[in-house]
């Protein structure tokens, strides 16, 4: 018989196994390049060499305007249309819970769907939709909306318009999926006691649904913010670049830019990709403290 | 006799009304993706409602001037081969951690999960210098090793790895089991529906990834469908039809495992949330 000592050696040795390839290709494809960022920040690139130059990318990225006007960008985004999306979401959630009962499923589903396109796939589309001579300014003339075409895709204030809508039609549905799992956990007996007592549908919204569901929105609400930070496929297909004139330039895809189309200076790229991750560690953070508080 | 609800009440008919509307949104560019397939360029742009006669001079343009059967290959043997090692390798790692708890894989799995607040742009930087100096730039494999180890994946099947009881470990090993079989054996068959949705987890983002092939592919040997769909809308005069035709194949294996397995689809798109 074995030893109990060299029984827990054994299951040692066995879980050492199984996480092994993980754990190595962990540390060649993440671990590493995370910690050689640190010795890219240090140098400039002139061509193809490269030299020591400290604290000089920082330097440089605090007077480049274009990189704050980008993350700017990205805050505006963020901050019109994460809401507006997230009420969207809790909208048809409770539409779809509460309000409807035949083809809910289908519901559900054409409503989910647009979140298994790829962004690639969606961002043609909707710039193909969006030309000005494109289909949706011609359905809204034609209907007496508009008296002349919007230029979605030309116009600064447009623009970004577009990526919002973009960004809405991708997503609501998706969210509405976390909200539905969220609302099929409250109780059913709380709004019959409510029914009881004579509360109104909107006072049993405000004071039943939506203090339950909170955590499940601080989630959507975390998550949509974090992808806003890394916003790049949108407006490097749907905006062309960033366009018009850097109008939807975003964080992300400036610093794609300086890395591999406008230069392949990968040390001050990889400096002002810190400031993106410290802002989503910041995020993360709050992320934690919600869902843990969620557990308590 | 009991009361019956009015089944046609003004409210809740308006109620369906704007469903509809929203659903017509939702689902119009997917209708009209398809209509484009028919269409000539200058009808996808301008928008019509009523099919054309194009398809077969779309489809055509598709696989003979922009080779949709080569990108199409390509995204389906990276994403193919991204699950079955992904899968794998995560599988693996999750039941480690899981099932051989100890304070020191404790540490390694936190310093993983915390790996999953890293905002891909600040990871690609360094990781493309890496791969260019391995000369694996323009590869399969530069696409596919960096994305096989998932801390996401690895976090969500621990979780499910938690329902295999480790009585069956324990009397198995007594039967004299090797842990290998044990595994493969029995706790990968129990886990049917968890792997089912890390490995569409897996092939979707493979299937849809857009900036690293972005940056590492370099030729038309390698490129996949997301980046030969932008080439396409990139080019100075733009092939609609045939963008048509390559963006809506591109949708369709996302959409047959969409609607084959809803369940697991949504689990592992949602992720862990209860």
């Amino acid at each position: 018989m074995r030893s109990r000592g060299a029984f827990e050696r054994y299951l040692n040795r066995s879980g050492w196994i199984f996480v092994a390839p993980a754990v190595a290709l962990f540390a060649v494809f993440m671990a590493y390049p995370i910690l050689s960022s640190l010795y890219l920040v240090t140098r400039k690139w002139k061509g193809l060499t490269d030299s020591f130059i400290g604290l000089g990318n920082f330097v440089r990225m605090f007077k480049d305007s274009l990189f704050w006007d980008s993350l700017g960008h990205n805050f505006i985004l963020m901050v019109v249309q994460v809401p507006v999306m997230i009420a969207l979401s809790l909208l048809f959630a409770v539409i779809l819970h509460h309000g409807v009962r035949k083809f809910r499923g289908a519901f559900r589903l054409i409503l989910f769907l647009p979140a298994i396109t790829s962004l690639v796939a969606y961002s043609i589309l909707f710039r193909i939709l969006l030309q000005t001579n494109g289909l949706a300014n011609n359905i809204m003339l034609d209907a007496g909306l508009l008296t002349q075409p919007i230029a979605w895709l030309n116009d600064p204030f447009w623009a970004n318009v577009t990526i919002m809508v973009a960004l809405t039609w991708r997503w609501t549905g998706y969210n509405m999926i976390f909200f539905l799992v969220g609302l099929q956990n409250i109780d059913p007996e709380i709004y019959e006691a409510a029914e009881v007592d004579g509360a109104p549908k909107v006072m049993q919204f405000f004071r039943i649904t939506l203090p339950l569901l909170l955590p499940v929105i601080l989630f959507s609400l975390v998550t949509s913010t974090s992808g806003m930070l890394q916003l790049f496929d949108e407006p490097n297909i749907l905006t062309n670049q960033g366009g018009p004139a850097n109008a939807t330039m975003t964080a992300a895809l400036y610093i794609y830019r300086q890395a591999f189309v406008l230069s392949s200076d990968f040390g001050y790229a990889t400096s002002m990709s810190y400031v993106i991750v410290l802002l989503a560690g910041v995020l993360a953070i709050i992320q934690i403290r919600v869902l843990g508080g969620r557990n308590k | 006799m009991s009361q019956v609800r009015a089944p046609f009440s003004l409210p809740r008919i308006l109620l369906y009304v704007f469903l509809l509307a929203v659903c017509l949104i939702s689902i119009f560019p997917f209708f009209w993706m398809a209509l484009g397939m028919t269409l000539n360029p200058n009808e996808v742009v301008k928008g019509t409602l009523i099919p054309g006669d194009q398809f077969l001079q779309n489809w055509d343009k598709a696989n003979n001037n922009y080779n949709l059967p080569l990108f199409f290959a390509n995204s389906l043997i990276i994403a193919v081969v991204t699950v079955v090692v992904g899968v794998t390798v995560n599988a693996m790692a999750a039941y480690g951690f899981e099932k051989f708890q100890s304070r020191a894989r404790e540490w390694v799995f936190g310093v993983l999960l915390l790996t999953l607040i890293m905002p891909q742009i600040a990871v690609i930087l360094p990781l493309f210098r890496l791969i260019a100096a391995m000369q694996l730039l323009d590869t399969y494999a530069a696409i596919i090793l960096p994305f096989t180890m998932s801390a996401f994946v690895i976090f969500f099947l621990r979780q499910n790895f938690q329902m295999f009881p480790k009585e069956i470990m324990e009397a198995a090993r007594v039967d004299g089991a090797g842990e290998m079989q044990i595994f493969w054996g029995m706790a990968i068959p129990s886990m049917k529906a968890g792997i089912a949705s890390a490995a569409i987890l897996m092939f979707i983002s493979q299937w849809n990834s857009y900036l690293w092939p972005l940056i590492t592919i370099l030729s038309d040997k390698t490129k996949t469908l997301p980046l030969a769909m932008q080439s396409m809308m990139s080019a100075y005069t733009v092939e609609y039809g045939g963008l048509m035709v390559i963006v809506t194949v591109s949708l369709i294996p996302v959409l047959v495992v969409f609607l084959a397995m809803q369940k697991q689809f949504v689990a592992g798109l949602v992720g862990s949330i209860k």
